[in-house]
C-alpha cells in the first residue's frame, strides 16, 4: 500500500506525455483517416529540433516551442506532399499505413544519417526535487503535467468552443457532408494537420526531457503505448485518448510496483485488451465505429 | 493474379535455391578479394554495435592487405546488417552466404540474433567469432563457432567478486528483461550470496520506458548500498538521472555494456561528468590498452579514419580488440592450412591460438605470417590477450573494473580468471 500511491502519482507524470501525444495521434486518423505509424518518428525529428536548439545555447522552453512548430510545420508538408497524392490516386487504409511504415523508416534512417547512432541529451538545467503529499517529482516532471494539462484544456476549448473545431469534428464525422455544409474541408484537414503535428512535437519534446536521453528510434519506441491509448480511448476521440492515457499511464506505474517492473506494458495491454474484449470499439467510441465502415 | 503468384513462387525458389548452394566453404578463386562479414545491427536500436566491429575488422584488414594479404588474396570488411533482429538476420544470413562466394567468415553474430542465425552459419560452413554472450552457447557443438569474448552468465561472477572486494554486502540488481541481460543475474545472485552479501531487489526491468520512478522508490525501500546494472543506454540514463535528481545516485557496478561509447555517451548526458566519475565503474573483459598487439591495432585502428568514424573511441574497447583478433586468427589459419576455404582452415584456429612447447608467440598478423612461411608453429596472442579455446570453442579470461573520468576510461582494478573459476565450482 506504501507503493500504491506514489505509483499513482508518477503514472501522472507517464499519463501525461501519453496523453499529449494520444490526442495528437487520434485528432489525426479522426479528421484525416490516415493511420500515421510515422508519428512516433516525427516526434523524434521534433526531439532532435529540440536538441539542435537547446545546443545552440537557448532556453529549453524555447526549444519547446520549436520542436512543437516543427512537428506541425513537417506534418503539414508531409501529408501535403505525399500522403494527399496517394490519397488522391485511391490509395485506401491499409495502402496508406504502408506508405506511413516507409515514412517512418525513411525518418528514422535520416536522422541516423545526420546525427550518428549514438545518444542525445536536451541542454537544460538539472531539475530540482519537490516533495509533494509523500512523493517526489522533479520541476520538470511538474512542467510535463502542466504542459500536458493546459494541452488538453486548449484542444478541449477548441473543439467545444470554435468555429474550426466544430468543422474539425464534423469532418470527421462525415467528410462529405461535411463539404456539402459549405465546410472548406481541405483546409480544416491542413489545419488538423498542424494541430496534431505540433501536438506530435510538443510530445517528443516533453519525452525526451523526461527520459533524458535519445536516438533516432526513442519516438518510434513510444509509438505503441500511444497507439494503445487511442485504441483504448476510441481511436479518432481526442477526449478518449485523454482517458486511454490516464488509465495506461497509472496501471503501468501501479503494475511496477504491485507486481513487477517487467509487467509494466503488459499489465496494461491486458486491460486494454479486457476493455476491447467489452467495447470493441474502445471506451468512447462513436467515430470509431464510423472510421472501421470506411475502412 | 496468377502471373503474381508465379512470380511470387519464382523468388521463393531463388531465395531457396540461393539458401541451399549457400555453403560458405567453398573458398575463393585465385586472387579474389576475401570477404569477412561484419554479421551485426548496423541499424535499430544496436546500431553502435555494428560500428564498434568496424573499429575492429577495417583496421586488421588494413595490415594485412599491407602486409601482402592472405595467400595472394585481399581481404575486405563487409557489413552485413542484421538490425538488431532474428527477422531480419536470418534473411540477411541466407543472403551473405549466397551471393558473398568469397566469404571466409564473420564477425557476429551478436546477442541480438546469435540463436537464430548461429545455426545457420555453422551449417554453411562459415566460421564465425561471435560477440554473444548468450549461455546457451557455453556447451555448443558448433564446429564453426568461436567465442573469445567472456559467456554473460561469467560477467556475474565478475560483478559480485568486485563488489565484495570494495566491501557492499547489501545490492539490487537492475537488469533489462532481454535475455542477454538477464543470463548476468542467476550467477551475480550464487556468488554475491556466497561471499556473503545479499542482492535485497532483483526484478526484470521493462526497456525504454519514459520513467522509472515507481522502480526507484521500490529499490531504495530495500536500502541497498551498491547497484549491479545492464541495461540499454536510453534506460540506464532515464533510471539514473531519476535516481539523481530524486534522491540522490548510489554506486553503480555494470557489465562491459555500460563502458561502451553509447551508454557513456547517454548516461553520462543524463547524470553529468562529475557524477558519473563518482559513482559508476564497470567490469569488462581484461583487455589492457599496452603491449605490442595492442600499439599494432591502436595504430592501424587510429589511421582507419576514412572506414571508422572518430576511431579513438575504440582504443580501449575490449570488444572491437576481439574483432581485431578474430579477422588476424582467422587470416593466420587460413596460412597455417595453406587453403582458403572454410571447411578446411577452421581446425587450424587452435592450431594458431593454443600454447604449446616449441611454438612461436606471435602478436600481429606479420609475424605470424612470417613465423609460419619460416615453417614455425605459432601461438598469438592479439590485442585482447591470450585466446585458449575450451573444448567448445569459448575463451574466457580476467576481468577489469574501470571508471569513467575526464571523457577516458581508467582502469581501477581486476578479477582474476582464477578467482573466477573459484567462485563458480
Amino acid at each position: 500500500m506504501n507503493t500504491l500511491l506514489p505509483a499513482i502519482g508518477f503514472g501522472l507524470v507517464t499519463a501525461s506525455i501519453l496523453a499529449v501525444a494520444g490526442v495528437g495521434f487520434t485528432l489525426q486518423f479522426g479528421v484525416t483517416n490516415i493511420l500515421n505509424l510515422a508519428y512516433g518518428d516525427i516526434m523524434t525529428a521534433a526531439a532532435f529540433v529540440a536538441y539542435l536548439v537547446t545546443s545552440a545555447g537557448v532556453s529549453v522552453w524555447l526549444a519547446l516551442v520549436a520542436g512543437a512548430a516543427f512537428g506541425g510545420v513537417f506534418s503539414v508538408v508531409l501529408n501535403r506532399a505525399l500522403y494527399t497524392p496517394f490519397v488522391r490516386h485511391g490509395t485506401r487504409l491499409f495502402g496508406m499505413i504502408i506508405v506511413t511504415i516507409s515514412v517512418s523508416l525513411i525518418v528514422q534512417n535520416g536522422l541516423q544519417a545526420i546525427f550518428g547512432a549514438s545518444f542525445f541529451s536536451l541542454n537544460m538545467p538539472r531539475p530540482a526535487p519537490i516533495h509533494v503529499a509523500g512523493m517526489v517529482f522533479t520541476t520538470v516532471q511538474f512542467a510535463i503535467i502542466g504542459i500536458a494539462v493546459a494541452a488538453m484544456l486548449l484542444v478541449h476549448l477548441l473543439l467545444r468552443y470554435t468555429k474550426l473545431g466544430k468543422a474539425m469534428r464534423a469532418t470527421a464525422s462525415d467528410p462529405e457532408l461535411a463539404r456539402n455544409c459549405g465546410i472548406a474541408t481541405d483546409r480544416v484537414i491542413d489545419l488538423a494537420w498542424a494541430l496534431s503535428g505540433t501536438l506530435c512535437g510538443l510530445a517528443g519534446v516533453i519525452l525526451v526531457m523526461n527520459v533524458t536521453a535519445f536516438t533516432d528510434t526513442t519516438g518510434s519506441q513510444f509509438l505503441i503505448p500511444v497507439v494503445a491509448v487511442a485504441v483504448l480511448g476510441g481511436i479518432g476521440q481526442p477526449y478518449g485518448a485523454m482517458l486511454g492515457a490516464l488509465i495506461i499511464g497509472i496501471a503501468s506505474e501501479v503494475a511496477a510496483a504491485v507486481i513487477s517492473p517487467d509487467y509494466k506494458n503488459v499489465v496494461a495491454f491486458v486491460i486494454l485488451v479486457i476493455v476491447l474484449l467489452a467495447r470493441p470499439q474502445g471506451i468512447l467510441s462513436e467515430i470509431a465505429t464510423r472510421k472501421e465502415v470506411a475502412a | 493474379m496468377r502471373i503474381a503468384v508465379k512470380a511470387l513462387g519464382a523468388a521463393l525458389v531463388l531465395v531457396a535455391v540461393g539458401a541451399c548452394g549457400s555453403s560458405g566453404g567453398g573458398g575463393a578463386s585465385a586472387s579474389s578479394t576475401l570477404v569477412v562479414g561484419e554479421f551485426n545491427p548496423f541499424s535499430g536500436p544496436d546500431a553502435s554495435f555494428g560500428l564498434e566491429m568496424a573499429g575492429g575488422c577495417v583496421p586488421a584488414i588494413r595490415l594485412i592487405n599491407a602486409g601482402g594479404g592472405v595467400l595472394g588474396h585481399q581481404l575486405s570488411c563487409v557489413q552485413e546488417d542484421t538490425r538488431g533482429d532474428p527477422a531480419d538476420a536470418v534473411p540477411a544470413a541466407q543472403k551473405m552466404m549466397a551471393t558473398e562466394t568469397s566469404l571466409v567468415g564473420v564477425l557476429g553474430p551478436s546477442s541480438d540474433e546469435a540463436l537464430a542465425t548461429a545455426p545457420l552459419l555453422n551449417q554453411g560452413h562459415v566460421p564465425m567469432f561471435v560477440d554473444t554472450g548468450q549461455a546457451a552457447f557455453n556447451h555448443t557443438g558448433d564446429a564453426y563457432f568461436w567465442r573469445v569474448t567472456p559467456a554473460d552468465d561469467v560477467k556475474g561472477y565478475a560483478l559480485a567478486l568486485w563488489a565484495h572486494k570494495a566491501g557492499y554486502t547489501r545490492a539490487a540488481a537492475v537488469f533489462g528483461n532481454d535475455a542477454g541481460a538477464q543470463s548476468d543475474v542467476p550467477t551475480l545472485v550464487k556468488a554475491f550470496t556466497r561471499l556473503g552479501g545479499t542482492i535485497a531487489y532483483n526484478k526484470p526491468f521493462a526497456l525504454g520506458q519514459s520513467s522509472y520512478r515507481t522502480e526507484i522508490e521500490n529499490i531504495l525501500a530495500t536500502h541497498p548500498q551498491v547497484i549491479f546494472t545492464e541495461v540499454d543506454p536510453q534506460t540506464g540514463a532515464t533510471f539514473l538521472s531519476e535516481l539523481q535528481q530524486l534522491h540522490g545516485l548510489l554506486p553503480v557496478i555494470g557489465t562491459e555494456v555500460t563502458l561502451q561509447a553509447p551508454w557513456l555517451k547517454a548516461v553520462g548526458g543524463a547524470i553529468g561528468p562529475a557524477a558519473m566519475a563518482r559513482y559508476f565503474q564497470g567490469m569488462q573483459p581484461y583487455a589492457p590498452p599496452s603491449g605490442p598487439a595492442w600499439q599494432a591495432y591502436n595504430k592501424s585502428l587510429l589511421g582507419s579514419a576514412a572506414q571508422v568514424p572518430k576511431p579513438s573511441q575504440w582504443s580501449s574497447d575490449p570488444y572491437s580488440m576481439t574483432y581485431y583478433d578474430g579477422v588476424n586468427v582467422m587470416a593466420l589459419a587460413m596460412i597455417a592450412a595453406k587453403s582458403t576455404s572454410p571447411a578446411v582452415f577452421n581446425p587450424y584456429i587452435t592450431k594458431v591460438t593454443e600454447p604449446g612447447p616449441g611454438k612461436k608467440v606471435v602478436d600481429t598478423f606479420a609475424a605470424g605470417q612470417a613465423a609460419l612461411r619460416a615453417g614455425h608453429q605459432i601461438q598469438y596472442v592479439g590485442a585482447g590477450g591470450p585466446i585458449v579455446f575450451n573444448h567448445w570453442h569459448n575463451s574466457t579470461g580476467a576481468f577489469e573494473a574501470a571508471k569513467y573520468a575526464n571523457g577516458t576510461i581508467t582502469l581501477v582494478g581486476s578479477v582474476s580468471a582464477a578467482q573466477i573459476a573459484a567462485i563458480s565450482r
